[in-house]
């Protein structure tokens, strides 16, 4: 009896029960409001249950308007991000120049500012270029949110493509380009169609930016959720909202890291 | 990371030295340059550098005194400090423990724990804040729940100044943990093992090998919280009162509501100026490695 309680992982329980109260049953509560059609305190669970709210939220043009906008923001941050910061991921892996170690720097250095005073100062400026309000500033702003992403897991993936593969083709008369294409590149594809992946679901549920420079005008679905749980009194639309848009973006996330592996996030944050 | 380096042969570098790499990187330098540190750079000097009433610009230092003398840009000051310190001794003294049992514990209880503790990964800002209001708010779930098992008088903390500490324990749990079990992956079990056998007790390993083994996480763990919680403006301004307020939404009222540009830049220069120790902390440590690994 005593080495059964001895055996009983004790702090291991506490932290599972405390994480499913603090973690776990928050989450449970938005999917039981996108599915409840009328739920009285204090009844622990809904007191109607039903899709109606489903089709509610699906008739808003205004829903549909800001789904569009934000599918078409993140897919030009993503491309453009991609241009700009894979041929530079390449270089940090790949290439010596002067002052690499500097301008790697320097990308990290985005990451020693506090962010939000950033975009402020960012939006001053954009005041006296007219670009608060407008689709471009948002662009912008966002694309500067994924380049350290956006190099840091591509320097990764190129930096780990086999050297002697590359070197062997290289012996055989393969010129640089035609090793790049059919060695390294298709390497180091997964990892960043990972990158790429995750830049476009971080760039769709961007807010702050998007709020500071684009609000009113250019209307993004987190914008769109958070003018509904500030002065909607419907609850529910919140809830489907959140579970419509989350859970495939849960999916591709998920996708995401099983290509990656689980630390490099941490590693590449300087753990 | 390390791992996939090491793999490399670290003699016979494909490429010789030549600047045609200062070609690929230009896009992204050009574009931080002109659209992170220029306007940072900018917004600091406009603070100092004020155009006069006649139209003529001249050095003043009058939207300083402005904010070092207004009680209420202060109290928002002190309301920050108070938040950002609260939410990072809570995101140490909650992932700590878990990450040493997740270093020391297999088994499916360890991986339930690992799931729970990293999925705030995959849930954005918007969602978490929306779950949250649902479940702490008043009369939501965890009330309820409460009341089921007896428990009554649930002061719900939405609006107050703990509804930004939970917002923000919650979403920046995963990255505290990754990087703490990062450290944690350097000690070996069989120096725990030792010091076990020479009668160490749980505090003494814990004080003795694990926290020194993992300064530099902590450091690192540190450093970023404090850059992230410090500038939170959206938690806050959906979870929290209203006033006194974070400088993050603090910052945003006075930019797009009150429409004073130059007194939201110098907030801006004063939470830069309030995050430079930890951002100088964060970028060594990361120098530090970064050229231990370039080297290679």
């Amino acid at each position: 009896m005593i080495g059964f309680i001895k055996r009983l992982d004790w702090p291991g329980y506490v932290l599972a029960l405390f994480l499913v109260f603090f973690i776990l049953l928050p989450i449970v509560t938005v999917f039981l409001w996108a599915f409840t059609e009328q739920w009285f305190y204090p009844s622990v669970l809904p007191t109607k249950w039903g899709l109606r709210y489903w089709f509610k939220v699906l008739e808003r043009p205004d829903v549909w308007a800001a789904f569009f906008t934000s599918v078409q923001l993140s897919s030009i941050v993503t491309a453009l991000s991609a241009v700009i910061c894979l041929p530079a991921a390449y270089a940090f892996a790949r290439m010596e120049f002067p002052g690499k170690q500097f301008f790697m720097m320097s990308f990290l250095m985005g990451n020693a500012f506090p962010r939000f005073a950033l975009i402020i100062s960012i939006a001053v400026l954009f005041l006296t270029l007219n670009l608060v309000g407008t689709y471009l500033g948002v662009v912008i702003i966002q694309l500067l949110n994924t380049i350290l992403l956006m190099i840091w897991l591509p320097t990764a993936a190129f930096q780990s493509v086999s050297r002697n593969m590359e070197e062997a083709a290289m012996d055989v008369g393969a010129s640089p380009l035609r090793v790049f294409w059919h060695i390294t590149l298709p390497q180091a594809l997964p990892a960043i169609g990972a990158a790429l992946l995750m830049t476009f679901v971080w760039t769709f549920y961007e807010t702050e930016g998007a709020w500071l420079v684009g609000a009113p005008r250019v209307q993004t679905m987190p914008l769109l959720m958070m003018s509904m749980i500030n002065n909607q009194l419907v609850v529910q639309y919140g809830a489907v909202l959140s579970v419509a848009l989350w859970v495939p973006s849960l999916v591709a996330l998920l996708l995401a890291r099983r290509v990656m592996g689980s630390d490099s996030f941490a590693k590449g944050l300087g753990a | 990371m390390s791992d996939t380096l090491s793999t490399a042969p670290a003699s016979a570098p494909l490429t010789k030295w030549r600047p045609t790499g200062l070609f690929f990187i230009a896009a992204p330098i050009l574009l931080i340059a002109v659209f992170l540190f220029y306007p940072a750079l900018r917004s600091i000097w406009g603070t100092i550098y004020v155009r006069q009433p006649d139209g003529s610009y001249a050095f003043s230092i009058a939207s300083y005194l402005y904010f070092f003398s207004d009680s209420y840009s202060l109290t928002n000051l002190g309301r920050t400090f108070w938040t950002t310190i609260v939410t990072m001794v809570l995101l140490i003294a909650i992932n700590l423990p878990i990450a040493i049992y997740l270093r020391f514990k297999g088994g499916r209880l360890a991986v339930f724990i690992q799931v729970l503790a990293l999925f705030p990964m995959f849930v954005p800002g918007i969602v978490i804040v929306y779950a949250l209001i649902r479940y702490l708010g008043p009369n939501g779930l965890l009330q309820t729940l409460l009341e089921v098992v007896g428990i009554g008088g649930f002061q719900s903390p939405y609006l107050t100044p703990w509804g930004p500490v939970i917002g923000m324990v919650w979403d920046a749990m995963p990255f505290t943990l990754l990087v703490l079990t990062a450290g944690m992956s350097g000690i070996a079990t069989s120096a725990i093992e030792a010091a076990q056998d020479v009668g160490a007790g749980r505090l003494r390993i814990l004080f003795s090998i694990i926290l020194p083994q993992i300064k530099n996480s902590l450091l690192v763990v540190t450093s970023l919280n404090f850059l992230g919680l410090f500038g939170q403006a959206f938690m806050p301004f959906m979870l929290g009162p209203t006033s006194p307020e974070m400088m993050g939404p603090f910052m945003l009222r006075t930019f797009s509501t009150v429409r004073d540009p130059l007194q939201a830049a110098t907030q801006a220069t004063i939470v830069f100026a309030l995050c430079s120790v930890a951002g100088l902390a964060y970028v060594r440590s990361i120098a530090k490695r970064r050229a231990a690994e370039l080297v290679k």
